[in-house]
């Protein structure tokens, strides 16, 4: 399982338009209809606002990975968003998100998306890796950079 | 008749990945032609989903979810093996573990005397090695018996298929 496999120049955004959590979420899943996994765009954004419910998936160091399990996609859809100044999510450490990976999985890919969900937080853990994203000029490069993380 | 080769007891490593049904079908060949017994196990991995839940990626709600499918995702992949087996009239034994998936894996295969720990693929390792660690290459690593690691898809469907 690789996150850059999952991922496209297509599914990212480094400068997000929107600074509040429903937009953000909003936007992100409209990168993710573009891999054409997402079957109903208007079930996945209350599967994933009903998660977000629950708590923020506004994680510490920068991260927010909102996400959801759904029958609203086929298989996995991610996008990356990015924002250099960083956006307030309710974040865990209470400090602005930089990265924010939307992720839906179909109910049925409960392994694939544990995998992927613990691969995204283990990236974080880089400071490298976080400083080398934000910085990122381009979607290609922010890409790259993910694909130098795996290896 | 074919030679028996000194291979008692095979474990085969089942978690749900391309590779591990790929694995299923190589050691269901194995244990046929070197007529040992084969066990199949399948770990819930209930550690990864409470570090998930302490980094706050889960609510609660979500670790219990989650471990009940992951549970049923089990049971699904393990039934298909013991099928795959009995199609080629091999007897698989299944287990479904819950915890730590590579100190389980490890103790199954001490406990159970296996021989031969037969696994697919390893999965690419991400490239901070102090804190990216995949299961299966810590069980190859510390398992007491021979690891077999499959691959080459087409020629182990070709040998599955010929199996009668």
């Amino acid at each position: 399982m690789r996150i850059s496999n999952l991922l496209s120049t297509e599914t990212i955004v480094l400068s997000l338009k929107h600074s509040d959590k429903e937009g953000i979420i909003e936007e992100l899943l409209d990168l993710a209809v573009k891999t054409g996994k997402v079957k109903d765009r208007k079930k996945a954004l209350k599967a994933l606002l009903d998660r977000e419910d629950l708590g923020s998936t506004g994680l510490e160091s920068g991260l927010a990975i909102p996400h959801a399990r759904t029958n609203a996609v086929n298989g996995v859809a991610i996008a990356l968003g990015i924002s250099k100044e960083g956006i307030d999510f309710q974040s865990a450490d209470n400090k602005p998100s930089h990265l924010f990976f939307l992720l839906l999985a179909a109910e049925n890919e409960t392994g694939v998306n544990v995998q992927v969900l613990a691969l995204i937080a283990r990236m974080n853990l880089s400071s490298q890796f976080r400083s080398k994203m934000v910085s990122a000029e381009s979607a290609e490069s922010a890409l790259e950079i993910v694909r130098a993380m795996e290896g | 008749m074919l030679p028996t080769l000194p291979i008692n007891k095979i474990l085969v490593f089942i978690d749900g990945s391309e590779g591990c049904i790929l694995a299923a079908k190589y050691a269901i060949a194995l244990a046929k032609i070197t007529r040992a017994q084969l066990k199949a196990i399948y770990v819930v991995n209930t550690n990864l989903l409470k570090q998930l839940s302490k980094a706050r990626i889960f609510v609660k709600i979500e670790e219990m979810n989650y471990e009940h499918d992951l549970e049923e995702d089990g049971r699904r992949y393990l039934k298909h093996v013991r099928e795959l087996g009995e199609r080629k009239g091999l007897t698989v034994e299944t287990e479904l573990l819950k915890g730590a998936v590579h100190s389980l894996a490890v103790q199954k295969i001490d406990e159970w005397g296996a021989d031969l720990f037969v696994m697919g693929e390893l999965e690419p390792v991400l490239s901070r090695p102090d804190t990216f660690h995949d299961e299966t290459e810590i069980i190859f690593r510390k398992a007491a018996c021979s690891v077999l690691v499959v691959k080459n898809a087409d020629f182990v469907e070709q040998v599955y298929n010929l199996l009668t």
